[in-house]
């Protein structure tokens, strides 16, 4: 029973931290139909430098908000001069990006090496915290569930009660008759890739300092980050939310009860869904 | 006519050097050549689907490792000869094509993301069921291969083996894309509902194209567990399946040379590379990123360009 409820605590952060990652993804498909394979590169890189910016001045919120802003000017190029020239060949995205990623983690591994790097986390959060029942949990993991709550509820507002989010939602389902009513959709795609990189960044400060940062870490959250998407369907803000809570506790009781087999707990659901309802649980055909 | 002889000659003067390689060149570019031929073969095998059909599969290693794990687990643990090993390995990885094939169901970016997520199935049983594959260290130990006694010890040998095995996919393959299925294949990728307005059954001549790649790839399995001697679930790996369509892409894809074309200048330039530079990876997603922004056709595409361009200058000079 202890451990049932360690594995769930442990299920949600890791969806906490999945979703920070997914919904930028699963926004830059709906809106741009861009399949970007980099964007786990951009998790490790923000995360780099995320690391350095804390061990520079030891401050934890400086490295989380410095690591996503970092990425967000170097996806803005990628995305502008190179992704945009594919149009909408996933064909030609996917290797293209896949590229991309492979040459930003080469340059990582150049300058931060081949090691497990932990990004320092602040006193207050390093402890661990006793729940009633006598579990013991790291704080850190909480303030993870909390932080993903806070990020997840605030782009849900800007999702569905701003203007801008109207827009937002009106371009993922049709790009042309927005276009056509005279919205700049161009400023639109510049704006949600932004958000897109930054919080890919910052989840990499963020996922760094438990799950450590590592040359190969990029294809491991980003594949856990595709599974997320395709559970929720691509394009769906609400699907990130909720398909990052069944990956992330997939994962957690995968690994938990059938540790050889754990992979197939978390892709065999997917590849069976997928093939009934390959739009997701909240995605829309076509 | 003319392009005709052209791609005969061609092809005979290809068909030479690679017989007469091994008495040209050292033990380094023996290993290479016969890398390049199985790579190519899996390149091949990808292309069937990517080039004909206009589907990105990104699990093609799935069955390129199951078949060579197969050979090498009949073969190290249960002291099976290669005459039961090797078809053992074939059938398996057919029959992982046959499970996986139900993902025709699906078509563009649903297509490649399931892919991608039936690969890594594959490569985490690999991984992680380590009391059965071996885990990370994969399964050491194979022997040559050998059928009646008689085993193919030398480099040498084993090269002309896989270069046999190569030409026969090659002319078979060949015929195959231009039937009557190849031409339903690339009918499809032109326009499925135009297809299916005219009677075909687009689901079925995919799902039969993917039986089809999904053998072509296990039988690349089969001739790398004896080249290699061991394997190791690097081989069922994410990079092994989306560099197999690079390598299809960057030699020409939709043509049967092209692959293997892409194969040589793939591995040969990570060998060359990575005798001098340490950012070896950096390079390989610079090729990514070249090919597909500039050169998506591939060298065929390039050659054919060009001897279409010298094929109207001579035209216009008569």
């Amino acid at each position: 029973m202890h451990n049932a409820i360690l594995q769930a605590i442990n299920g949600v952060s890791l969806a906490a931290l999945l979703f920070l990652l997914a919904s930028g993804f699963t926004l830059t498909f709906g809106l741009m139909r861009v399949v970007n394979m980099a964007h786990g590169a951009y998790y490790l890189l923000g995360g780099y430098i995320g690391l350095s910016i804390t061990r520079y001045t030891g401050s934890f919120t400086l490295g989380v908000l410095g690591g996503g802003l970092a990425i967000v000017p170097l996806g803005f190029l990628i995305d502008r001069f190179l992704i945009r020239r594919t149009g909408e060949n996933h064909l030609a995205q996917v290797l293209l990006t896949v590229g991309i990623a492979f040459v930003i983690g080469d340059i990582a591994l150049k300058i931060w090496g081949g090691d497990n790097l932990k990004v320092p986390t602040p006193m207050f959060l390093r402890g661990a915290m006793e729940l009633p029942g006598g579990i013991i949990y790291p704080t850190y993991r909480f303030v993870l569930i909390l932080f993903g709550i806070l990020v997840g509820l605030s782009l849900w507002l800007l999702y569905r009660k701003t203007q801008i989010g109207a827009v937002v939602r009106a371009g993922v389902d049709d790009r042309e008759i927005v276009s056509a009513m005279g919205i700049n959709i161009d400023r639109l795609f510049v704006l949600v890739s932004a958000l897109a990189t930054f919080l890919a960044g910052m989840a990499g400060v963020v996922g760094g300092a438990f799950l450590t940062l590592y040359p190969g870490a990029e294809w491991e959250i980003l594949i856990y980050a595709l599974v997320v998407v395709i559970f929720g369907g691509l394009g769906s803000l609400e699907g990130a939310m909720l398909g990052a809570l069944i990956v992330g506790l997939l994962d957690a009781y995968g690994r938990w009860l059938y540790p050889d087999f754990s992979y197939f707990i978390l892709f065999g659901p997917m590849a069976i869904l997928m093939l009934f309802k390959p739009q997701g649980i909240f995605g829309r055909a076509g | 006519m003319q392009a005709n002889h052209i791609r005969i000659v061609v092809a005979l003067i290809a068909l030479a050097a690679a017989l007469v390689a091994p008495f040209a060149v050292g033990p380094f570019w023996m290993t290479l050549l016969t890398q390049i031929l199985i790579f190519g073969l899996l390149a091949l095998a990808v292309d069937l689907l990517l080039g004909h059909a206009g589907l990105f599969s990104i699990c093609h290693a799935s069955f390129f490792a199951v078949s060579a794990y197969t050979v090498a687990i009949l073969q190290v643990r249960y002291g099976q000869p290669t005459i039961v090993a090797a078809p053992a390995g074939l059938l398996a990885g057919t029959l992982l094509s046959v499970l996986y094939g139900s993902a025709v169901r699906t078509r563009g970016v649903y297509f490649i993301l399931i892919t991608i997520a039936m690969g890594y199935i594959i490569w985490g049983a690999m991984y992680r069921w380590a009391s059965f594959t071996g885990g990370d260290n994969g399964i050491t130990n194979v022997p040559a291969p050998a059928i009646g006694g008689i085993a193919i010890q030398s480099q040498i040998a084993y090269y002309y083996f896989v270069l046999a095995v190569v030409i026969a996919c090659m002319i078979g393959y060949g015929i195959l894309v231009r039937s009557p299925f190849g031409l339903a294949l690339r009918g499809i990728k032109g326009s499925e509902s135009r297809m299916q307005s005219l009677g075909y059954r687009t689901t079925s001549h995919l799902y039969a194209a993917f039986v089809i790649s999904g053998a072509i790839a296990s039988l690349a399995g089969v001739l790398y567990v004896y080249y290699n001697r061991f394997v190791n679930p690097v081989a069922a790996s994410f990079n092994i399946s989306i560099e197999v369509a690079l390598m299809a892409i960057v030699g020409g894809s939709g043509t049967i040379i092209g692959p293997f074309i892409g194969a040589g200048i793939l591995l040969g330039m990570r060998n060359w590379v990575s005798s001098f530079l340490e950012l070896h990876a950096a390079v390989m997603g610079l090729v990514f990123i070249i090919t597909i922004l500039w050169a998506p056709t591939g060298i065929m595409g390039i050659v054919r360009r060009l001897s279409r361009r010298r094929m109207d200058a001579g035209s216009k000079s008569v």
